[in-house]
């Protein structure tokens, strides 16, 4: 049954889930912005090109791709909106990203139903590779 | 340093999160909310419990998938934990739902969440359902998952063992 309870409470949770992603983001953006402006980011991208190449992404594409595997994915689009990536680009990081986030705590979830979480974060993260791998290549 | 590029650019594109946030997440968690109180969860169970028999899925492990496809995986965390203690999930069927939300999860949030920001929307929402589809068939059909399950009482071959397990399928 529909109310006026469930417009405040989901207007509610929003809010609170919005502030809960912005605690994340925007700290995280603000760290990536800085890096932009120092020499760092500009190594960065030096070190990771070859690799993310194999997905056709640029070498800056694996500051998102970590954050969101070590983090959440919160962290990686805080990441993302601070980069100058291709939308072609942000699809391929997106398939990888949804594949594979956030492995530390859903590991643990698929632990605790009685799945390896070890195996499955480690599945998670390959079959991630594998995608951005076949995407790139068929699209 | 440019520290005034550097601040501008930080404000500006903060301010532009979060109101790129603000435009998917409250709309979504109204849009759920809802569908919580119109009990739309369990019709779209009912629905999708036959479709399941495709992957050789009990009833019983529809509510955790379609949760899990709907909310995600931290969100869903309490339905699909409460599942598998609750011993009326075999553990194949248990592997064979984690491995679907694995390739496919929580497909309203995160998607609405990766469009924003420029991705492909039929990639990102149906490249990631077909991939789930096709790899939770392939494995539902090996000798595989088969020869893992244990035809003894219920006990996980690895991880955490829930609680209270049932009685052997």
């Amino acid at each position: 049954m529909l109310s006026t309870a469930t417009f405040k409470r989901g207007l509610h949770k929003g809010l609170f889930t919005l502030w809960e992603m912005t605690k994340i983001v925007i700290p995280v953006y603000v760290a990536v912005t800085f890096l932009k402006y120092t020499p760092v980011l500009d190594w960065i991208i030096k070190a990771c090109a070859p690799v993310m190449g194999l997905f056709g992404l640029s070498g800056e594409a694996a500051v998102p791709l970590v954050l969101g595997n070590v983090l959440n994915l919160y962290a990686a689009i805080g990441a993302l909106t601070s980069l100058p990536l291709a939308p072609r680009e942000i699809t391929i990081l997106a398939i990888m990203l949804l594949i594979s986030h956030n492995l530390l705590v859903e590991s643990a979830v698929s632990g605790r139903t009685g799945v390896n979480g070890l195996v499955m974060g480690g599945f998670r993260l390959g079959l991630s590779f594998f995608c951005g791998f076949l995407l790139n290549l068929l699209w | 340093m440019q520290w005034e590029a550097f601040a501008g650019e930080a404000l500006r594109g903060g301010l532009h999160n979060i109101w790129m946030m603000a435009r998917i997440i409250i709309p979504v968690m109204l849009v759920l909310e809802i569908g919580r109180d119109l009990r739309i969860l369990d019709r779209i169970t009912v629905f999708v419990a036959p479709a399941l028999r495709f992957f050789g899925l009990s009833r019983q492990a529809t509510f955790p998938l379609v949760v899990g496809f709907i909310f995600g995986i931290a969100y869903g965390a309490g339905v699909i934990i409460e599942a598998a203690r609750s011993g009326k999930i075999s553990w194949r069927d248990l592997f064979l739902v984690n491995l679907f939300l694995s390739a496919c999860h929580a497909i309203v949030e995160d998607t609405a969440l990766f469009i924003a920001v420029g991705a492909n929307p039929w990639i990102i929402l149906g490249g990631r359902f077909l991939l789930a589809v096709v790899l939770t068939y392939l494995v539902s059909r090996t000798g595989w998952l088969a020869a893992q399950t244990p035809r003894s009482p219920q006990a996980p071959r690895t991880g955490a063992k829930p609680a209270g397990t049932g009685p052997p399928d």
